[in-house]
């Protein structure tokens, strides 16, 4: 009994319903139609006709209904552009001070940048030079981590293996030379300072062509000595250190010849000594380098 | 509708078009305008029906027009559409929901754009369909936000009118 459908009556429409349906639709089909024939009339004749004059008056009549509205909207008006003015006053502030941040991060570089430039100057006047290593090219470099005490004798350079910079590669300053390159990674560098402990280079003075071997002096302070040098072998104060270059076929020299290294400041001799002691005070700033070349070869199977 | 009703209907129409033209107009939030005119017409068209939603919309729009002195009968002949449909949703499913005058502000804000932009477009003047339609769901919003007071208003302002309605469609049974 449930389960079974029941069959509902159909609606009988009201009488007054077909009467409305089409009073409903006349009425907004004339009002479409006066409409469209307002727009028709309006739109060819803009500026002149009898509608033309209408919209006059009709406008002339609406404009103290309109003026009143605006009076009375007044007060609204200005509170929301008091709170709108100081809305965009605030953002205004939040964006002037953004923008303050971001010229003072830029005019931080550009100085950063700047003090860069005289070290690059000198790099690219030794690699013009007739001192440079013909055989080398030099890959210029910012340094980006500095020694950081008296214990550390290494800096970090920004570029690595995959700009061509291998393990061994000479490091020069627009002084002169400044170490070797003591670890690769692919966008970095390790570069131990020819002041570091243990650091031999092979060495002679360009005035006298004596040779020996440059080391840093066991007193420290940044200076190094040129050791291995015979009494009889004659240094003078004043003299230009510079790398002696490979002479042995099968232990090539690290550093190509001429490198500039610096120069003699002092030259003493013992008669208990069997070499002289010469301090050389390099040419390259150790401690405050912002840049330096990497020299790498030409050939790439050197 | 009574008498009565069509005056405060039309009252409150030709208050709502001046309130439009002289005021809401220039309240921009992000590209778009509240439209309070458009709002009150839905409101009388579901409480009052397509006709009086269609006189309604064509009246307001020739004071919206003659106002701002644009192109008469434009304005009316997409109210008047509006207002019809809106009254004929009002009519037939919308009246006693609670969500329809905010689904009807909802969907007429939509036609009655892009209605003048078609309009306007026809008629070869200006019709940026791009600033149309990013300034489309602010416009909504912004309607919507103006929905609910004056819903309220209208529903209170045509009460009696509503019951002397509602009285006269009760059927006598037997």
């Amino acid at each position: 009994m449930l389960a079974s459908s029941v069959q509902r009556s159909k609606p009988t429409p009201r009488p007054s319903q077909a009467r409305n349906a089409l009073i409903r639709r006349t009425v907004v089909v004339v009002l479409v139609l006066l409409a469209l024939t307002l727009v028709t009339i309006s739109f060819r004749s803009p500026t002149a006709g009898a509608l033309h004059d209408m919209q006059g008056a009709g406008s002339t009549v609406l404009r103290p209904f309109q003026v009143a509205a605006t009076r009375v909207a007044q007060p609204f008006r200005d509170a929301y552009d008091y709170v709108d003015s100081l809305a965009n006053a605030r953002a205004e502030n939040k964006k002037l001070k953004r923008q303050n941040a971001d010229l003072r991060t830029s005019a931080l570089i550009a100085a950063a940048k700047l003090a860069k430039y005289p070290d690059y100057k000198k790099l690219l006047q030794l690699e013009q030079g007739q001192t440079f290593p013909a055989d080398f090219r030099a890959i210029n470099v910012g340094v980006i981590s500095f020694p950081s005490g008296p214990f550390t004798h290494t800096l970090t350079i920004a570029r690595g293996s995959t700009s061509g910079i291998r393990k061994s590669s000479p490091v020069v300053s627009g002084g002169g030379l400044v170490g070797i390159v003591s670890n690769v990674f692919p966008h970095t560098a390790i570069v131990t300072l020819i002041n570091a402990p243990n650091n031999f280079v092979a060495a002679r003075d360009l005035h006298t062509r004596v040779r020996g071997g440059i080391e840093p002096s066991p007193a420290g302070g940044g200076t190094l000595i040129l050791s291995e040098v015979a009494k009889q072998q004659r240094v003078e104060e004043g003299d230009a250190i510079v790398t002696d270059g490979t002479h042995n076929a099968r232990y090539r020299d690290l550093y190509p010849y001429g490198i500039p290294i610096g120069r003699v400041s002092s030259v003493g001799v013992t008669d208990t000594a069997t070499f002289l002691q010469v301090q050389v005070q390099p040419f390259a700033n150790l401690g405050s380098l912002d840049a330096v070349g990497v020299l790498v070869p030409k050939k790439q199977n050197r | 509708m009574t008498l009565v009703d069509g005056v405060k209907a039309a009252a409150l129409l030709f208050v709502a078009a001046i309130a439009q033209v002289s005021v809401f107009s220039q309240l921009h939030v992000f590209g778009a305008v509240p439209d309070v005119l458009l709002v009150s017409l839905v409101a009388i068209a579901l409480l009052r029906g397509s006709i009086a939603g269609a006189v309604g919309g064509f009246l307001a729009g020739l004071v919206v027009d003659t106002a701002t002195l644009g192109t008469m009968g434009l304005t009316s002949l997409v109210l008047t559409v509006s207002g019809y449909w809106i009254g004929r949703y009002g009519e037939t499913t919308g009246r006693d929901r609670a969500h329809a005058p905010f689904l009807s502000i909802a969907v007429v804000t939509v036609l009655y754009e892009v209605g003048l932009l078609v309009v306007h477009f026809v008629l070869g003047e200006s019709a940026p369909a791009g600033a149309v339609v990013r300034s489309l769901v602010p416009a909504i919003v912004l309607n919507l936000i103006f929905t609910a007071p004056l819903y309220a208003l209208v529903r209170r302002l045509l009460r009696s009118g509503e019951r002397e309605e509602l009285t006269a469609e009760v059927q006598l049974l037997g």
